[in-house]
């Protein structure tokens, strides 16, 4: 079944209205999914079309090209598995295609990963999810056009990551949305986008340079030529002889580098028979640097692979002992703490603590470690230890975690042959990104642990949306069949977990789900007092939540749902919990009173529960109002689902 | 009199959501759902909530289809049938069937009978409580419209 929609109001080329009008076809054989997301999609004022059958969702497709922007598909259908059609429209129509499913696994959501899916969805999908698909589109087409640009790898790449800011988004926006509708002007108008932005680099911010791979090349050959440790900017710059290219960029690009290569020594010693060997010609830690690079670039396309080896092992040959020096080391230190925004450590936390640095840069970073086994028995480990992402632990021997992490990443894609240099490539890219923009990053980038799930940075959460989309996706598409190098910027979120990412946008709801998947009990309890929480809250969205005043006669209308329930703890429940909190939240006769009451006065309301006239010998467990909920409903939803398993 | 009634409908009904998200049994996921219902949609939620209700009745005879065959159980079938609906329960935020659907689904996974017996058991008594109650909400939800209805000449259906 095939529906089409129009969402009011979507127009053709206003700016200020994209994404409304994004083409959406959304493909789900559950039809209550289907229903709920196609108004969610008429909400965003996208132009939705629904479909419960992959196969027919297909010839649409193939019927329509050009007639749709983005493909939401559930992973588990009846007649084409959902990676099945992730792949054919990834090869034939080249679309954006959106996972959605109820499983939340991180093999799950690998899965797509590797399929090629731009982003994955944990069921239920909620609106504000929905409203952020159009970045996935966006993203797509200006990787494209960055492949076929090649006057020059300038461009101005703060538009994309100015999510929130409406008034700088109109013009790159519409752009985009003009870019969206038109493919054919695709090409042309993102040149003139360009141009216009490279107009002015002295009156607008300092341009940001996007390191392509041909740029990083030339830079690489240019240091090679120098030699690393008499590479100075000023020299590098000339030798590149890139138009439009500044010092700054050149210094910053070689920090980082510099930082990458440091971190990657560390790594050397995990990646034994991981990445194919550049015939080892050093015992040093610095071999495996040449191989990351190489195969990072190499899969790129772009550098022939023996090439980019000798450049590389040369490159690292030579200052095999400099980079280790003490002088480099200082440099990189200070530059590294100068570094305001502590990607830097992030950066190098990913892959690898400061090589002999002895103090510890920057933030600190909790000190636990997964090791090896904890990593590869599967991510279920990784809640609990999500801070080794951030941990930086300057200790020479290691292969500890930061790294570890690395590894195992490398492990569990190591089947995947193009993978690792994908994602090898893609933290080098980050963390020259990381390092190149300071200014969104201030904030501090510690880790924050919770300890119930993955690793959700909270403070840099707003800065994550700045940053959004070109992170997650950054993430998720490096996995798949994309050789292409995104070099926007990745975000501290990116840091934290690679599958953590694929939760789209720090979903702290996505990770709720899976615990709900997988701790039905627990979770059920908090989730349950995280809707009653809403619940006071938004009983007031019901329409104004009324309070009924006391006098009003309600005796005689016996509450009929707590006595008509046969669950008798539910009326206990009802009657002993009242309300949490707000009690005026919520018009409830038999709470009637607890609504006047506070909170804390518990002893008043015991005696108004009695005083309604119902018997009720659960109180002592009742000391804290605010706990109330909780042994409630523990007891009775272990009641319901323990007797599932007993026996 | 009437304005009375109506209040008193609607605190009906607005107690009774707030014992089943009490309970348990719905979730913040339905007040997505009741936020998605404005003026263009006005029945979108009782619309969807019948969706599933139909899909669910479907999936819940398979189930027992499936669970009653003297032979072997096809676990991965239920597994399949599972998936969906624990998919669509989340959707409506349904959060007790989804949860049971998930120990449910666990029990097809290790191909216990017995517990997939009971797990079906509850799955089908939570079904039917929730179905009662979102019909008594729906009901009482005409009514007050009715009874609004009645006193501000304003559509609302």
């Amino acid at each position: 079944m095939a529906q089409s929609r129009s969402a009011a109001g979507a127009c053709k080329g206003a700016t200020a209205e994209f994404p409304a009008g994004l083409r959406v076809l959304v493909v789900d054989d559950d039809a209550t999914t289907l229903r709920i997301i196609e108004q969610m999609s008429i909400r965003c004022r996208y132009r939705v079309t629904t479909c419960t059958e992959a196969t027919v969702a297909l010839n649409l497709l193939r019927e329509r090209k050009g007639c749709f922007d983005v493909v939401l598909s559930d992973v588990h259908m009846p007649d084409m598995d959902g990676y099945k059609l992730l792949e054919h429209v990834g090869l034939e129509m080249d679309l954006p295609v959106i996972m959605m499913s109820g499983d939340s696994t991180t093999s799950a959501v690998m899965k797509g990963i590797r399929h090629g899916a731009c982003d994955y969805l944990i069921k239920p999908v909620r609106e504000e999810e929905l409203r952020n698909i159009w970045q996935h589109v966006v993203r797509k087409i200006w990787n494209e056009n960055k492949e076929h640009d090649n006057s020059g790898s300038m461009e101005d790449s703060d538009w994309n990551k100015r999510g929130n800011d409406d008034t700088e988004y109109t013009s790159s926006v519409a752009d985009a949305a003009e870019v969206v509708k038109a493919p054919k002007k695709r090409s042309s108008l993102k040149e003139e986008d360009i141009e216009l932005e490279s107009d002015d680099p002295a009156t607008s911010k300092k341009p940001r340079v996007v390191w392509s791979v041909e740029l990083h090349q030339q830079f690489v050959s240019a240091v090679n030529q120098l030699g690393l440790d008499k590479a100075v900017p000023k020299r590098i710059l000339e030798l590149m002889n890139v138009p439009g290219l500044t010092r700054e960029n050149v210094a910053s690009h070689l920090q980082k580098f510099r930082l990458y290569l440091k971190r990657l020594s560390g790594v050397a010693q995990q990646q034994n028979g991981m990445l194919n060997a550049v015939p080892g010609t050093i015992e040093s830690n610095l071999s495996a640097t040449g191989r990351f690079d190489i195969q990072a670039l190499a899969a790129a396309g772009h550098v022939p692979p023996e090439t980019l080896a000798a450049l590389h092992a040369e490159l690292l040959g030579r200052p095999a002992t400099n980079i280790l020096s003490t002088a480099d080391q200082a440099t990189l230190l200070q530059a590294s703490i100068g570094l305001k925004h502590s990607h830097a450590e992030h950066a190098v936390a990913y892959g690898q603590p400061f090589v002999k640095c002895p103090s510890n840069i920057g933030k600190d970073f909790p000190p636990s470690f997964l090791t090896a086994n904890d990593m590869s028995s599967g991510y279920g480990a990784w809640p609990s230890s999500n801070n080794t992402m951030g941990s930086v632990r300057p200790n020479n021997s290691d292969e500890r975690v930061g790294t570890q992490y690395n590894n195992i990443l490398m492990d569990i894609l190591d089947h995947q042959q193009r993978q690792q240099p994908q994602q090898k490539q893609q933290q080098h890219q980050q963390q020259k990104q990381q390092q190149q923009q300071p200014l969104i990053h201030d904030q501090s980038c510690s880790i924050n642990v919770q300890p119930s799930c993955l690793v959700v940075p909270s403070q840099s959460c707003d800065t994550l949306q700045a940053v959004n989309g070109s992170a997650s996706v950054n993430q998720n598409c490096s996995f798949g069949m994309n050789a292409v190098i995104d070099y926007s910027l990745l975000s501290q979120k990116s840091n934290n977990s690679v599958s953590a990412s694929q939760f789209s946008g720090g979903d702290t709801k996505a990770r709720a789900v899976l615990y709900a998947h997988t701790m039905p009990s627990t979770c059920s309890m908090s989730s349950i007092n995280g809707s009653i929480q809403q619940l006071q809250n938004s009983t007031l969205t019901f329409g104004g939540a009324r309070p009924l005043p006391s006098p009003l006669p309600m005796s005689d209308r016996q509450d009929p749902y707590g006595l008509k329930s046969g669950d008798s703890f539910d009326q206990v429940c009802l009657r002993n919990i009242g309300f949490i909190g707000k009690g005026t939240c919520i018009p409830n006769r038999f709470v009637q009173n607890e609504i006047e009451s506070s909170v804390s006065d518990f002893s008043q309301m015991k005696v108004n529960v009695d005083s309604t006239g119902n018997a009720l010998k659960e109180e002592p467990n009742f000391i804290n109002m605010q706990k109330v909920s909780r042994p409630i409903v523990e007891r009775y939803q272990s009641c319901d689902h323990s007797s599932v398993f007993t026996e | 009199m009437l304005g009375f009634g109506a209040d008193l409908l609607w605190a009906d009904m607005n107690r009774l959501l707030a014992f089943l998200f009490h309970q348990g049994v719905l979730d913040e996921q339905f007040l997505q759902l009741q936020q998605l219902q404005d003026e263009a949609s006005p029945n979108f939620v009782s619309e969807v909530v019948n969706i599933y209700f139909h899909e669910s009745e479907k999936l819940l005879n398979n189930l027992r289809g499936l669970l009653m065959e003297r032979e072997l159980s096809d676990y991965k079938k239920m597994g399949i049938h599972l998936n969906q609906f624990m998919g669509s329960s989340s959707s409506i935020g349904a959060k007790r069937v989804t949860n049971i659907c998930v120990a449910f689904r666990a029990a097809t996974d290790q191909s216990n009978r017995a517990g997939c017996l009971r797990a079906l058991e509850m799955l089908e008594h939570e079904y039917c409580y929730l179905k009662n109650k979102l019909h008594e909400l729906f009901q009482i939800e005409q009514q007050r419209a009715l009874v609004a209805g009645v006193r501000y000449p304003v559509q609302n259906q």
